[in-house]
């Protein structure tokens, strides 16, 4: 007895990039008559910047895997990598270009929190209406209401339109429904990431009820290695439409993330004139040296980074000074740290600067070198060199959402009872 | 794939590339029958939040226009509607116009009011349309109603008469006929407004230029001999003609014209349902 309740065979799913459709019936009549009846060109195919390789993209390429009863899957990859997409067509929102799905068994699919909902009802009348569209019936609802109720903790204002609704509450007594919902097969898209703390930790702990007691199959994707390492057994990392890695949950994550991760991490020029720089300052090289147990580990919080570097000083003997310079990726400058003022004959001149582990919060960075003369005058700014993210690790917390602040620094904390 | 058999046949859904055009899923249209009524229900609550007479608008919209018809076209144009009282006359002609109107204006927003629910979560698809006639022949119920409580009222206090007999069973074709050609109509249209915004001015124009063609503020004994094959070609007309016939006893209409109508009200349905649920899936990626 086969337990697979969804067999995914060679899906292939292909947007058309570029202006295919118009979206204006003249203009479709005009192209349908330049193309078919006078068979000249497209006069309105515009391809796009990003579609050299093609008119095509291929949003899914050669997918194949099964899921059998009662795993949780995470799906995990970089922005546009297609899993989206596979979650729609196992949803049966839009169809795969080749390839077949079959399965066994009732699908709910939760692509985003509130769907369906109607800013003008009541939240009683949202709930059965949201059940509903999710495909359940009204003898379900009828039986579950007092949970998702509760669950939701907006009993007092139940006969309220939602549209007057805080969006915390909104997204709660969304989810509560969904929570609900007893397919054999939940498709969930990155819905914790909206709520709090306090009840992301609810739906968690729900979901994780619901795939372990009920032996439901659960599809789930999400941008949180937390989450997905915590709740799923088995990943998939699809990176530009096609499987990378598939397997045991901590090794797809683990695989994703030291791989996946954005890094500009080295940066070397062979002679003086390759380098960035001026008359003054040529750079050799720059990298960042990340200190890991195992290579294969990914970059968290935890990993101190190592900068090193080195520029030519081509002009005279002069006192120079590097700041190294950390912006969060939208911007922010994080620290500026200078080394000491030193006096350098001309010649090759190397630096380095550790961050330590257990400093920065998680995230996306870049580094600037600025160098200095005598500790006033700009010789030469490297903009940008070096870039780097940094994966959450929270160890034994349970909690989700994203942390806040720039720096997570680990300081002394003590707690005692007095 | 070399899986045995035996649990090939035992997978409930497949997922592929193309659809057969008669892949209509009725039976699991079934299990999506609460979501119809929450639909109908939805436009219920929605259509009369926040007014202060409610449901009330549902009796006063007709009401009203047939009261300017019979002042406009009856007193100042003069439009002769032979032994039918003129408020009877525009009344049924008002309410069964309605129906279409808002059968398929409403049908044909469908898909474009609906784009973003329909990416995010799957259901048939046309039960959205389905729960739309279903709303909209509610209000016609109610306003059939209170067209029936006049027509009493003019039997009882006036010297016209009602026909007799089960004439007024024809209605329910007549209904029938005109409520399965705006969905079909509607339906087919929804796709093209998916697509194509310009089609949302074209069904606005259309639908009340259509009005003139349709015998709602005249019947069509009125239109001279030499253009009354205009009117005729309109698949609407035999529909009104029928409705007036069957209650007020007055309508221009054959059995052949009726059949001919009906056969094509039915294909027409059935190819429009074919296009809109094959082509509603494919919009998803376009839109």
């Amino acid at each position: 007895m086969s337990d697979v309740v969804i067999q995914i065979e060679n899906l292939s799913k292909m947007y058309r990039l570029g202006s295919i459709g118009t979206g204006s019936l003249r203009q479709d009549v005009q192209r349908w008559w330049t193309k078919t009846v006078r068979r000249q060109a497209d006069p309105f195919f515009h391809l796009d910047a990003v579609g050299q390789s093609g008119q095509t993209l291929w949003a899914l390429r050669n997918v194949n895997f099964e899921v059998k009863q009662g795993e949780v899957w995470g799906i995990v990859g970089s922005n546009g990598a297609g899993k989206s997409t596979l979650l729609k067509i196992v949803s049966r929102i839009v169809r795969p270009t080749q390839g077949i799905i079959r399965g066994r068994g009732r699908v709910s699919s939760l692509l985003e929190v509130g769907t369906g909902f109607q800013g003008d009802l009541s939240g009683r009348e949202n709930i059965f209406l949201s059940g509903y569209i999710l495909g359940m019936s009204k003898a379900e609802i009828r039986t579950k209401f007092e949970e998702i109720v509760e669950f939701s903790g907006v009993a007092k204002f139940l006969d309220t339109p939602v549209k007057r609704y805080s969006s915390g509450m909104y997204v709660r007594l969304a989810f509560a429904v969904a929570a609900h919902l007893e397919p054999d097969i939940l498709i969930l898209d990155e819905v914790l990431s909206v709520g709090d703390a306090d009840f992301q930790k609810k739906c968690l702990g729900k979901m994780r009820e619901v795939s372990r007691s009920a032996g439901r199959t659960i599809l789930f994707v999400s941008h949180s290695m937390q989450a997905v390492a915590n709740l799923c057994d088995k990943g998939v990392w699809l990176q530009q439409g096609q499987i990378k890695e598939i397997g045991e949950v901590t090794h797809v994550v683990n695989r994703y993330l030291s791989t996946a991760q954005h890094l500009k991490l080295t940066q070397t020029w062979a002679t003086p004139d390759e380098g960035p720089g001026n008359e003054r300052i040529r750079f050799r090289r720059v990298a960042l040296v990340p200190q890991l147990a195992h290579a294969d580990d990914p970059l968290d919080i935890r990993t101190p980074l190592t900068v090193q570097f080195e520029f030519w000083n081509l002009g005279p003997a002069t006192v120079i000074s590097v700041n190294l310079v950390l912006f969060s990726y939208g911007g922010e400058c994080i620290f500026d740290v200078p080394s000491p003022a030193t006096l350098f004959q001309s010649g090759l001149v190397a630096g380095e600067c550790t961050i330590p582990g257990n400093f920065l919060n998680d995230g996306s960075y870049y580094i600037s070198l600025y160098v200095v003369k005598d500790t006033t005058t700009s010789l030469y700014d490297l903009e940008e060199c070096l870039a780097f993210d940094l994966a959450d690790y929270r160890g034994e917390i349970k909690w989700y959402g994203k942390w806040w602040g720039s720096v997570r620094p680990l300081l002394p904390f003590s707690l005692r009872q007095s | 794939m070399s899986t045995d058999r035996d649990s090939e046949s035992k997978w409930d859904w497949e997922i592929k590339a193309t659809s057969n055009w008669w892949d209509i899923g009725f039976q699991e249209a079934w299990t999506y029958r609460h979501l119809l009524l929450g639909l109908v229900k939805r436009d219920f609550l929605l259509g009369y939040q926040q007014t202060v007479l409610g449901p009330l608008w549902t009796l006063l919209q007709p009401i009203m226009t047939m009261l300017t018809y019979v002042v406009v076209f009856g007193k100042v144009v003069g439009i002769n509607t032979g032994h039918t009282p003129a408020v009877l006359f525009y009344l049924a002609g008002v309410i069964l116009w309605t129906l279409f109107n808002d059968v398929f204006t409403g049908t044909s927003a469908s898909v474009r009011n609906n784009i973003n629910l329909f990416g995010k979560v799957y259901f048939p698809r046309f039960i959205v349309p389905a729960a739309h006639v279903v709303s909209c022949l509610i209000s016609f119920g109610i306003q059939f109603v209170f067209l029936l409580l006049i027509l009493i009222y003019y039997q009882l206090f006036t010297a016209w008469h009602a026909p007799s007999g089960n004439m007024w069973l024809l209605a329910v074709p007549a209904v029938a006929l005109v409520g399965a050609q705006s969905l079909a109509w509607g339906m087919l249209f929804s796709v093209l407004t998916g697509k194509y915004r310009d089609m949302t001015f074209v069904v606005n124009l259309g639908v009340r230029l259509l009005m003139f063609l349709t015998p709602v503020i005249y019947p069509v004994q009125y239109i001279a001999q030499k253009w009354r094959w205009v009117v005729m070609l309109n698949p609407l007309t035999s529909a009104f003609e029928l409705f007036r016939r069957a209650l007020l006893g007055e309508g221009f209409v054959t059995t052949w014209q009726l059949l001919c109508n009906g056969s094509l009200t039915l294909a027409l349905t059935v190819v429009a349902l074919l296009i809109f649920n094959k082509q509603v899936s494919r919009l998803i990626d376009v839109v």
